[in-house]
């Protein structure tokens, strides 16, 4: 399955596109979406300040409410990344 | 109409406290506090000449009218109040954030500015990304919102 990731704030250094296409097992919850997150930083972007992304994140789903690390994600799903705010 | 709250794209146009402050008054109040955020030449010793603010449009919206209904059930369920963040690419100098509360008194017109202020840092999902003088760039630290307790 693959869920659409849309980027915000510090996210964004993942990618030049506001959508981040990332591929999952089959039945996978937001914790499963956390640990491939990880592996694409650990990977790539360890240099960028964002390791602890993955951890620090909330999750918004379509209707703009956090979801928990139990949340069922289905195919192709639009899910937003949170990283840590700071406005005004 | 008592609140206004919006999100402004920097391309299309500059907050202004000139809309601010027509809006505010009103025969009820004999208060009005003007809060302006601007963004600084300087933090954490870089010298910045810009910062990018990145927006969940939706969600900011929606937890901008809830924090200040919110502030008028707390302190003053008459008070007029205006908020507007910027979206977008924010010169030194230039507003990133105003709030301007008419109020019946001078003490819950600052406090509603405050408590507007501080629960946007820690509710309004908005990013800020720094450019300095020798052309680096670097998104700040902030406050998530992830449930602590989940945080491992």
């Amino acid at each position: 399955m693959e869920v659409q990731l849309k980027l915000y704030g510090s996210s964004k250094i993942l990618s030049d596109k506001e959508i981040l296409n990332i591929e999952l097992p089959s039945n996978s919850n937001i914790e499963t979406l956390r640990d491939a997150l990880s592996k694409v930083i650990s990977k790539k972007y360890l240099k960028n300040n964002l390791q602890n992304l993955s951890k620090t994140a909330a999750f918004f789903n379509k209707a703009n409410e956090i979801v928990n690390d139990n949340y069922k994600l289905k195919n192709k799903e639009l899910i937003s990344i949170i990283p840590p705010i700071g406005g005004g | 109409m008592t609140l206004h709250t919006a999100i402004v794209e920097t391309r299309e146009k500059k907050i202004s406290s000139e809309e601010a402050k027509k809006f505010i008054p009103s025969e009820k109040n004999g208060a009005e506090s003007i809060f302006i955020g601007r963004v600084r030449n300087e933090n954490s010793e870089k010298k910045v000449t810009a910062v990018t603010y990145d927006v969940h449009d939706q969600a900011v919206i929606k937890s901008f009218q809830s924090i200040c209904n919110d502030a008028k059930i707390k302190f003053d369920k008459n008070a007029s109040i205006f908020l507007e963040h910027a979206k977008g690419y924010v010169l030194v100098g230039e507003i990133s954030i105003i709030i301007a509360v008419g109020s019946g008194h001078r003490d819950e017109a600052f406090k509603i500015c405050r408590y507007i202020l501080e629960e946007i840092k820690h509710k309004s999902p908005i990013w800020k990304k720094e450019h300095y003088v020798d052309g680096k760039e670097e998104w700040l630290p902030g406050h998530s919102l992830r449930p602590k307790k989940e945080i491992k």
